[in-house]
């Protein structure tokens, strides 16, 4: 019980503390407000309750690090009991009510409040260590950073940390100390008993004393730290959730358009999108993102960790001004680099692993809008591709008619599906039709849907590149153009479907394009590959014995989640399949996307080259390393040379093996370790 | 006061060309158009010395193709000021580069620019006869090759490019006709929205003109380039080489 002294300050305290937040509060949602658009509750009713489960059961967060997310769910299942804790200890400083030894239902709140408040200091403990002792959040020297932001992000750490051990620790104390006066064990409190036992030498003043000294710290505290909490980290408490909850359920790989007359781009804050500026408080600062981003893995200047943490040390900074409508200074400026915006490949790998559901990667696409929009030079590779895209509607800077010539080399001749129906329109793709590489592939894939007997046509010159990586550097207008081309030729053909060999075509046409009105199944290669040996339609002669990696590239995997159907294949064709640690949803980007494959890398290592190194750890009889898109052939062809594993690995596309296995092609070397 | 630039479509040898049947004119169905390269540079060298000097860019061309509108809107959308247009009976005719320049004359004194820009040459101006035509008609200064400007009061300073790596510098008085040899800068990107939003919102001014009659020679045949002979490479030691050039040269008569 508290004395009436006691309570006067606590209720003026309180007051004062509440007003300050509340400001605090009303400024960042106001903040959160300059942004373009506005949360749907529609979307909110829907989802709060299957997000919330999610969040009470942690996936989130239990995505990656086990050890480190268990740590975070001891200080979490105590966070969310302690708002019962936190109101019942409110009572007993007010009205003396006491859950000491009490028998049911309030012995067993005891257990889970004494329980609870050793996960939480243990976790809270463990994770302090993390951070302070092993220090393993590091930028790359290149990422840019707010001066106030790298002593900041220890400071704010090192401030809620304290926060909750010694708000949870005194009130664990505090239940010791109340046991202690008691001069009896309460059983339904086993750990605060135990503490009680060290105290039971002190005299009953000194324990009064204690029992208002730890009543104080443990919710007085709380009063002290609040103002402080829109401030902090801390907020992702309700930031987190609310960003998941209030999240579009639409595909990652449908992208909206730019904001202001759906062209500008964002170039400021204030240009962003609600959800955007919210990330900035939904942020915990774990870096998560940056141990998958393939820039930050090879030593470029991106962090995506690094742009939500500027974002939200520059409004933690100017929230008055900010939130009362004063223009921001660019975000090039504020939040990260020319250098870090031009080397994301849009993998996506930071969007899937964000625990708070964070997409600073959209972010870094709206900036390349608004640079592409305003003239910024751009990368002289770059800007031929583009230059090419919009003329000849590839990016080879070959003319349009020569999209179909590898077709000629073919003993039977494939249907014109603008001229004649057919049930499965082609959708080769840029690299698959142009790149000398990549055609004896597509002339393989070809060979294989006429073996099969597959009704199946192309669209000749009239095929367009999808624009999906058009999109993904910033040209928007130029993304139209090539979709609108597309879908009106597209709107002229009759087709049950349409098949890709290219992922990044396949995310256009089922995502993009979906929004533009195109309505029709869309399928990947090794989706009709898998179904056409499994019905019996392609019959392997001879089954390969030899090991095989599969590498998912990211816009078949990550964004579309067809991680089955190319492992069907493989394995129907007898061979063992050894996944490397990233696989499926976690796979691991070759360095090719979002128009990387257009500009000049700069990196120190290449992701692909990585990712090879990758595949050779899985162990000596790795002998195939199989992929799904002819990017990715490209890029991996180039790393197992640069990296010396041209002769240990083979990259080799998945329709390739099919085609060895049902005699339609011979392997020369590859052929070597397997056996009928 | 203004920067005149001269802008015109050539075919895009890109594309296969093929020849009409009536043997003298490329057959223009299958033709594409594109603005010659050095043109794309004469504008971007203007547009530098906009972005230095605040001068306003006036874009000119003949409409010989019936699409230099796409032409004249990019150039527009990357930052010119003006576009005028030339039109008439010059549609699907090919202009010889001293008609082109007789059309041009009038209508670029009207403008009274500082300076002209136009490309050093195009695929039917090899010769690079333009600018020095042009200079000759208006009575102005002009030079060719260039490979950068700086304005000055009453005066343009031009680098020149000569022969092996030599630069001349050289300063004309103003107005002046230059044939751009390479701008400054790479030519700039414009991104295809705001070539939209200038064909929404600016208007090309028409000019009609009608084709001169002059005296020209006249085209009796086009030809495709014939294929090339195969290259040998010859290999050995230096004597069986030179043995194998003796018998090459015996076997043509030439020795």
């Amino acid at each position: 019980m508290l004395t009436t002294p006691e309570r006067i300050a606590f209720l003026l305290l309180a007051l004062a503390s509440l007003l300050l937040t509340l400001r605090g509060v009303r400024l960042i949602v106001r903040a959160i407000g300059r942004g373009y658009g506005r949360p749907s509750w529609g979307v909110f009713l829907r989802r709060v309750i299957p997000v919330s489960l999610d969040i009470l059961l942690q996936r989130p967060i239990f995505r990656t690090r086990p050890l480190v997310s268990l740590l975070h769910a001891g200080v979490f299942f105590a966070f969310v009991f302690y708002g019962l804790v936190n109101v019942l200890d409110l009572l007993e400083g007010f009205n003396g009510y006491s859950t000491l030894h009490a028998s049911g239902v309030a012995s067993a709140y005891n257990l889970v409040a004494d329980l609870l408040s050793v996960a939480a200091l243990l976790g809270m403990l463990g994770l302090l260590l993390r951070r302070f002792g092993l220090r393993p959040f590091r930028f790359n020297r290149a990422v840019f950073l707010l001066p106030s932001v790298r002593f900041g992000i220890s400071r704010d750490s090192a401030i809620v940390g304290g926060f909750i051990l010694l708000h949870v620790g005194s009130r664990w104390a505090g239940q010791a100390v109340r046991i202690a006066e008691s001069g009896r064990p309460d059983w339904s409190q086993p750990t605060a008993s135990l503490l009680a036992r060290l105290l039971g030498g002190l005299d009953a003043a000194t324990l009064a004393v204690a029992s208002h000294a730890t009543w104080w710290l443990a919710l007085g505290l709380i009063l002290v730290f609040l103002p402080y909490f829109p401030y902090s980290k801390h907020i992702h408490l309700f930031m987190a959730p609310l960003n998941l909850i209030l999240r579009e359920e639409k595909p990652l790989g449908r992208l909206e358009p730019p904001v202001g007359n759906g062209q500008l781009g964002s170039a400021r804050l204030e240009e962003l999108r609600w959800y955007q500026i919210l990330d900035a408080y939904a942020c915990i600062m774990c870096n998560r993102c940056q141990d998958v981003c393939p820039a930050h893995g090879t030593g470029r200047a991106l962090s995506p960790a690094a742009l939500e943490i500027n974002k939200r040390y520059y409004l933690n900074r100017n929230l008055n001004r900010f939130a009362g409508g004063t223009t921001s200074p660019p975000l090039l400026e504020t939040a990260t680099s020319r250098a870090a915006v031009w080397s994301c490949t849009t993998c996506g790998a930071c969007v899937r692993i964000c625990p708070v559901g964070n997409r600073p990667m959209l972010d870094l696409i709206d900036l390349r809008r608004s640079l592409v929009f305003a003239g910024d030079e751009l990368d002289p590779n770059l800007q031929a591709a583009l230059e090419s895209l919009s003329r000849y509607g590839n990016s080879f800077g070959k003319p349009a008619r020569q999209r179909a010539r590898w077709a000629r080399d073919l003993p039977f001749p494939v249907k014109d599906a603008r001229k004649e129906p057919v049930e499965y329109l082609w959708f080769v793709g840029d690299f698959a039709s142009f790149d000398p590489r990549m055609q004896e592939n597509t002339k393989t894939v070809a060979q294989l849907f006429h073996q099969a007997g597959v009704d199946f046509g192309i669209l000749y010159e009239d095929e367009w590149n999808s624009g999906n990586d058009v999109r993904r550097v910033g040209e928007e207008g130029l993304f139209e153009l090539l979709a609108e081309h597309n879908l009106a030729v597209l709107g002229k053909a009759r087709f049950r479907a349409i098949v890709t060999t290219d992922p990044h075509s396949y995310n256009a046409l089922r995502n993009e394009y979906s929004a533009l009105g195109l309505d029709v199944p869309v399928y990947h290669y090794t989706e009709v590959l898998a179904e056409l040996l499994e019905r019996g339609q392609l019959r392997p002669s001879k089954r390969l014995q030899a090991v095989a990696t599969y590498h998912d590239p990211c816009y078949l995997g990550r964004y579309n989640r067809i991680t089955a159907a190319p492992r069907r294949v493989i394995r129907a064709l007898g061979l063992e399949l050894r996944e490397m640690p990233r696989h499926g949803e976690n796979t691991y980007c070759c360095g090719a996307g979002g128009g990387q494959i257009w500009m000049d890398s700069g990196g120190q290592e290449r992701p692909s080259e990585q990712r090879i190194r990758e595949a050779i750890a899985l162990g000596e009889d790795v002998r195939f390393f199989v992929v799904a898109c002819p990017k990715d052939m490209a890029m991996y062809s180039d790393a197992v040379k640069t990296t010396g594993y041209e002769q240990r690995l083979t990259v080799i596309d998945v329709a390739r093996l099919v085609a060895w296995a049902t005699g339609l092609i011979e392997l020369e070397r590859e052929a070597a370790p397997v056996s009928e | 006061m203004t920067l005149a630039v001269i802008l015109k479509q050539v075919p895009d040898v890109v594309e296969e060309l093929a020849i009409d049947p009536s043997g003298t004119d490329l057959d223009r169905d299958s033709v594409s158009y594109v603005v010659n390269e050095f043109d794309e540079h004469a504008l971007e060298e203007a547009l530098l010395l906009r972005e230095a000097t605040g001068e306003d860019v006036v874009v000119v061309g003949v409409d010989t193709t019936g699409e230099l509108d796409q032409a004249l809107y990019t150039a527009l959308a990357k930052g010119a000021q003006r576009a005028v247009k030339l039109v008439g009976d010059v549609e699907g005719s090919w202009l010889s580069t001293r008609a082109l320049a007789g059309l041009l004359a009038p209508v670029i004194r009207e403008l009274s620019p500082r300076l002209v820009l136009t490309g050093v040459q195009a695929p039917d101006d090899l010769d690079g006869q333009l600018a020095p035509t042009l200079g000759a008609l208006l009575d102005w200064p002009h030079t060719g090759v260039v490979v950068g400007t700086e304005l000055a009061d009453g005066l343009v300073r031009v680098r020149k490019e000569l022969w092996g790596g030599i630069m001349l510098d050289l300063e004309l008085a103003t107005p002046a006709v230059l044939g751009i040899q390479a701008a400054r800068a790479t030519p700039r990107y414009v991104p295809v929205g705001r070539v939209r939003q200038a064909m929404r919102e600016s208007t090309i001014e028409e000019v009609e003109v009608e084709t001169p009659v002059e005296s020209a020679p006249k085209l009796s045949r086009l030809r495709a380039p014939e294929a090339a002979g195969r290259a040998e490479m010859l290999t050995g030691s230096p004597s069986d080489v030179v043995e194998r050039i003796l018998e090459i040269l015996r076997a043509r008569g030439l020795y």
